[in-house]
């Protein structure tokens, strides 16, 4: 019993692949479809877009029981007595008018029927195509059952069924008209309620030849029908693009109406299996509540003319509950309903079997009677049987009627198989975690309590191999084995690492590959569940220091890890520009100070000049020469003071003009004056 | 005269919610079984066509111009599309902007894999398993086996699930995916809870399961560059009608809620899907030296400029102010110069106020706006930079006087030295 469970390990262990052949569950008809039919049938301003719409609903409330009738009341009698009042009609809406006021009972005088009447028998005499039969017999006998006219018959009933008949074909299937080849198994249903309305609306026993030949085609048309695996039958036509394609749904809703019809007129068993009438039924249950009006009514219609007809009717066994809990002591509880979801005829339930799912060998119960509350109708085992511990099981009901006389009438499908989950609280004990030397026993073992917090703290390297074991019991003692016991090293860079606890340790040595050669600090968290077990649990264990060798040159990186989502998006950091530092200036008052010290060698020049004593005695006497002198001087002013504009305001381009100017100005005052001064002192060195 | 040039990817004035959705069908039944979720999407003004997947008249577009602005894939086990539709087309039709939802099931085929695959999630490969989760899994009486999930580890975005937080769990049955680590186009929406693992529930475990943890994304929603929008899910039967009014109690829970969160979520993912919510628009982008009001040529270095910007949002039936505090907006030129969050007055209106650089070149206006959710916003500006002019420089510097004073004496002094070196006797 006691199970060791060993980390790293992958091994590779037979799939057990369970046979998916046990049936589903069928709920028969429920309170949801009643809402959802309300819903679904919501008039606009107080009346439908057509009278068939009309019917549909009204036909839909009347099967569910809710009285919705006075709400709808007044416009769709309004629109029938329009309808039947015109000489106009189509004859579709002639024949859905009769239909809503067979629900309705609308006030309509006599007269009115009459000119119905005879316009509607003078189409079935003249009619060729199916359509114009099953609406034109069909209204007659609404007309019949409403008026209670019991003279009302069909002139020629042998030869119109004989007409219809005509359209068949060989494989069950009708054709809506004599020029159109294809066949259509809805067609066929219809067909059939258009027969069966022909029977009723006969005056004399119609030929037994004919009658046989269509329950001949009925059981050919039968020969088509589809199964799924879990067991229920459905029609569904064979060429896809007929002139209105049908869905599967309207197609089998179809021809069980006209098979129900048909077989409530004629006298005789029609010999077909009650399995299939079940497996039909379940098609219809199995496709739960439709969203749309058409199926919902298709569905309620077609359920409501299995719920009482004369092939036969089918019981259907449903579990309020297939998940029952050890540990809340729930029992099994089954209900026996018919489609509509009414009481079933007495009727004893017995659990056949119970079988652990994957093992069909041995019950491992004997067989066992439900016992029966007629407060609630349920059927119940007080208790699970003992041998019943937690897990997946197949339970086998059947049901036994108690009348003789019903079995004809009813369909039960023999043995039921319903898939149970029994659940319950697995204990989880001695639960150790351990480092193990290659050769030798561990090193350091530790005991971890996996229903508290764990922080235990594991070094390894690769040389070595991890070992988790602990115990899972079931109440009942059994060592129990988990679908999910999954150990997860999680690396710090997020790196992922599952392993499968169950079987022989692995060495890290063959697993330094798959680690990237990641070393560093893991994670360990340890994942046990089960679909039975009550008390699945993620733990944390603590972390594991390994230390793994250096990754060869060639070795595959870590793949890439996501990134956050949340950090993906959001404002990035923003960025101010650094501006250039200006250069470092000295402090104003030095540049002061050193302008000061920079006018102290004018000044000495100064001095210095007052110390020689300079005159100007030199300077000319004669008028000419002197005002070149006094021009020269201006002249070399000027371009002083050109000089300390072009540092005050001026560009270059400026100051080079002027200069130009001044040049020229300067080199001819300048000549003057220089060649009077060198004539002067050449007169002195000569004389 | 450089004349400036602009490019703003986002300037729409019509309407950028779809209108024309195509719905491909495995079968037409589930017209019926899903019928709230279409109804729904009719209600809220769109145009609904159901197509069986292989229908052999398929085709999205005709003449060059596509029929329809979003696509549903309601058909997990079809193996090959009908008429000239294939996996590049469904492809080239995201492409060109438009939108996608993805629903698989237990029955994919490789090809809505493979479509799955293009998007960035991957499937589980494992074509028998599905999501398991023991612990959060949804209480039913007759489902046992713990793959009808109740999650709610729900991504928290306004802008993908509206306003109103979604209470009730939402039931999935289905699929796992993972997202694709190298794209990072990719969402999360809907994540499964740690325990969580994608196996076959019927066999044993024999090896590690491939998707475990909160690794596993239940929903995935995608927003490519060029705004299309993908929505990927496992799980069809999410969208039915049958788990739509369901009730749900997540196991371990104490609540039990009369109806799960799916309609609410579908609901409103799909209003993002198709563009009712989460779209923006940026206009008048504009800028212009502090104290001006025309926009300039050209800036010199340590002008200071104000930069201001519109952006609206698309409620579904008008563009409002769009409000947030974090748009920005760069001064680029190879990298980003100055990066500024963006002030707005409420009414949509973005501006911000800095010193261009003291580099020259020619830069950018960028404002790249990419926030979870919503459709990215890329506009850029150009816009040159020049240096200072010769005469922009500082004129007086006081350290330079000690040589103007130099030289100023000096020619004073020359000046002097100009009268005795002639007139001197």
């Amino acid at each position: 019993m006691a199970r060791s469970l060993e980390g790293f390990l992958v091994l590779i262990v037979a799939a057990l692949v369970y046979s998916s052949a046990v049936a589903s569950v069928f709920q028969p008809i429920s309170d949801s479809h009643r809402s959802v039919a309300l819903e679904l049938f919501t008039p606009l301003e107080g009346s439908f877009s057509s009278l068939a719409e009309t019917y549909e609903a009204l036909r839909t409330f009347e099967v569910l029981g809710i009285d919705k009738k006075t709400d709808i009341n007044t416009a769709a009698c309004q629109s029938v007595l329009e309808t039947l009042g015109s000489s106009s009609s189509a004859l579709k809406d002639l024949f859905y008018a009769l239909k809503v006021n067979g629900i309705l009972k609308c006030e309509i005088k006599k007269d009115v029927f009459e000119g119905v009447t005879s316009s509607l028998q003078a189409t079935v005499s003249s009619a060729g195509a199916l359509l114009d039969f099953y609406y034109s017999v069909g209204g007659l006998v609404i007309i019949k059952d409403q008026t209670s006219k019991d003279d009302l018959y069909l002139a020629d009933a042998e030869g119109v069924f004989g007409s219809i008949k005509a359209l068949s074909q060989s494989d069950g299937r009708w054709r809506y008209n004599s020029n159109n080849p294809e066949s259509s198994t809805f067609a066929a249903g219809l067909a059939l309620q258009a027969l069966a309305d022909v029977v009723s609306l006969s005056s004399s026993e119609i030929d037994q030849s004919l009658i046989g030949a269509t329950k001949n085609d009925i059981l050919k048309l039968f020969d088509s029908i589809e199964k799924y695996d879990d067991g229920t039958f459905y029609f569904d036509e064979k060429l896809v693009d007929t002139h209105e394609h049908q869905g599967p749904l309207s197609t089998t809703s179809s021809v069980v109406r006209g098979l129900t019809a048909f077989a409530a007129v004629t006298s005789g068993s029609l010999n077909l299996p009650s399995g299939k009438i079940l497996g039909l039924a379940r098609f219809l249950l199995g496709i739960g509540i439709p969203g749309d009006a058409k199926d919902l009514f298709n569905q309620v219609d077609s359920l409501a003319s299995l719920e009482s007809n004369l092939v036969a009717i089918p019981l259907i066994l449903s579990l309020p509950a297939t998940v029952l809990s050890l540990t809340k002591k729930d029992s099994v509880k089954v209900k026996v309903n018919t489609v509509l979801g009414s009481n079933a005829p007495p009727l004893t339930v017995k659990l056949v079997g119970v079988f652990r799912s994957g093992s069909k060998d041995t019950s491992l119960v004997e067989g066992q009677e439900l016992k029966f509350n007629p407060e609630s109708a349920v059927y119940a085992l007080d208790a699970l049987p003992k041998s019943v511990d937690v897990g997946k099981y197949t339970f086998v009901f059947e049901m036994v009627l108690h009348d003789p006389d019903h079995l004809n009438l009813y369909a039960t499908g023999g043995q039921t198989q319903i898939p149970i989950f029994v659940t319950g609280l697995v204990k989880v004990d001695s639960a150790e975690i351990a480092v193990l030397d290659s050769d030798l026993g561990s090193t350091e073992t530790k005991k971890i309590d996996l229903s508290g917090e764990n922080t235990v703290s594991l070094s390894a390297n690769h040389l070595q191999k991890l070992r988790l074991s602990f115990q899972l019991s079931t109440s009942l003692g059994h060592a129990f084995k988990p679908h999910q016991a999954i150990l997860k090293l999680t690396h710090e860079s997020k790196v992922e690492h599952s392993f499968v606890v169950g079987s022989s340790g692995k060495h890290f040595l063959g697993l330094v590959e798959k680690f990237f050669y990641l070393s560093g600090k893991y994670n360990v968290q340890l994942t046990v569940g089960d679909a039975v077990m009550e008390n699945s649990f993620l733990k944390a264990i603590g972390h594991l220091d390994l230390d793994l060798p250096e990754p060869p040159e060639k070795a595959a990186q870590p793949p890439p890890q996501l990134l956050d989502q949340k950090l993906r998006y959001g404002p990035k950091a923003e960025i101010t520009h650094i501006f250039r530092v200006p250069e470092k200036l000295p402090p104003k008052e030095l540049s002061h100070a050193f302008l000061g010290l920079t006018l102290l060698p004018l000044l000495g020049f100064l001095i210095g000049l007052l110390h020689l004593g300079v005159n100007l005695k030199n300077f000319p006497s004669s008028s000419v020469p002197a005002m070149f002198a006094v021009l020269f001087h201006l002249g070399i002013a000027a371009v002083l003071l050109l000089y300390a504009l072009f540092w005050l305001k001026w560009d270059l381009f400026t100051t080079l003009k002027a200069l130009g100017f001044l040049g020229a100005f300067l080199m001819f005052v300048g000549h003057r004056i220089l060649s009077h001064l060198a004539s002067i002192s050449s007169k002195l060195k000569s004389a | 005269m450089g004349r400036n040039y602009f490019t703003i990817l986002t300037v729409l004035s019509i309407p950028p919610t779809d209108r024309r959705l195509l719905v491909l069908l495995d079968d037409l039944s589930l017209k019926s079984s899903h019928s709230i979720f279409f109804n729904s999407l009719k209600s809220r003004g769109f145009d609904l066509d159901f197509k069986l997947a292989d229908d052999p008249k398929l085709a999205l577009q005709r003449y060059g111009q596509y029929l329809y602005d979003g696509l549903i894939i309601f058909s997990p086990s079809i193996e090959r599309f009908g008429g000239v539709v294939d996996l590049a087309a469904v492809l080239d039709f995201v492409d060109s902007g438009h939108d996608l939802i993805i629903a698989a099931d237990s029955s994919s085929s490789d090809l809505i894999k493979s479509l799955a695959t293009e998007c960035g999630v991957d499937f589980d490969e494992d074509p028998s398993a599905l999501v398991i989760d023991h612990k959060s899994y949804a209480v039913a009486e007759t489902e046992g086996d713990h793959t009808l999930i109740a999650a709610d580890d729900f991504i928290e975005s306004d802008v993908l699930l509206g306003k109103k937080k979604i209470e009730a769990p939402v039931l999935f049955q289905g699929i796992a995916h993972s997202l694709n680590a190298a794209n990072t186009l990719v969402l999360k929406v809907l994540s499964a809870s740690p325990l969580a693992y994608s196996a076959n529930p019927n066999s044993k475990l024999s090896s590690p399961p491939s998707l475990t943890g909160s690794s596993i994304s239940l929903v995935s929603v995608v927003q490519a560059r060029n705004n299309a929008r993908i929505m990927i899910t496992g799980s069809l039967d999410m969208f039915s009608n049958r788990f739509l009014r369901s009730s749900v109690q997540k196991a371990g829970s104490p609540r039990k809620y009369d109806k799960s969160g799916n309609e609410q979520f579908v609901t409103e993912l799909s209003k993002w899907v198709f563009h009712v919510r989460g779209h923006l628009k940026a206009v008048n982008l504009r800028h212009n030296k502090a104290g001006e009001t025309d926009e300039p040529a050209m800036y010199r270095i340590k002008d200071d400029l104000v930069f201001s910007v519109e952006i609206y949002e698309w409620s579904g039936k008008s563009w409002e102010p769009y409000v947030a505090n974090d748009v920005q907006v760069q001064l680029y030129m190879m990298s980003p110069y100055v990066l500024k969050t963006l002030s707005n007055d409420k009414k949509g209106l973005y501006h911000a106020s800095f010193k261009v650089p003291d580099v020259y070149g020619v830069f950018q206006f960028k404002v790249e706006y990419h926030r979870l959710g919503y459709t990215s916003l890329s506009l850029s500006k150009q816009i040159p930079v020049r240096p200072f002019r010769h005469n922009e420089y500082e004129r007086f510097i006081t350290a330079a006087f000690p040589y103007y004073g130099a030289s100023f004496t000096m020619m004073a002094g020359f000046f002097l030295f100009s009268f005795v070196y002639l007139y001197h006797k």
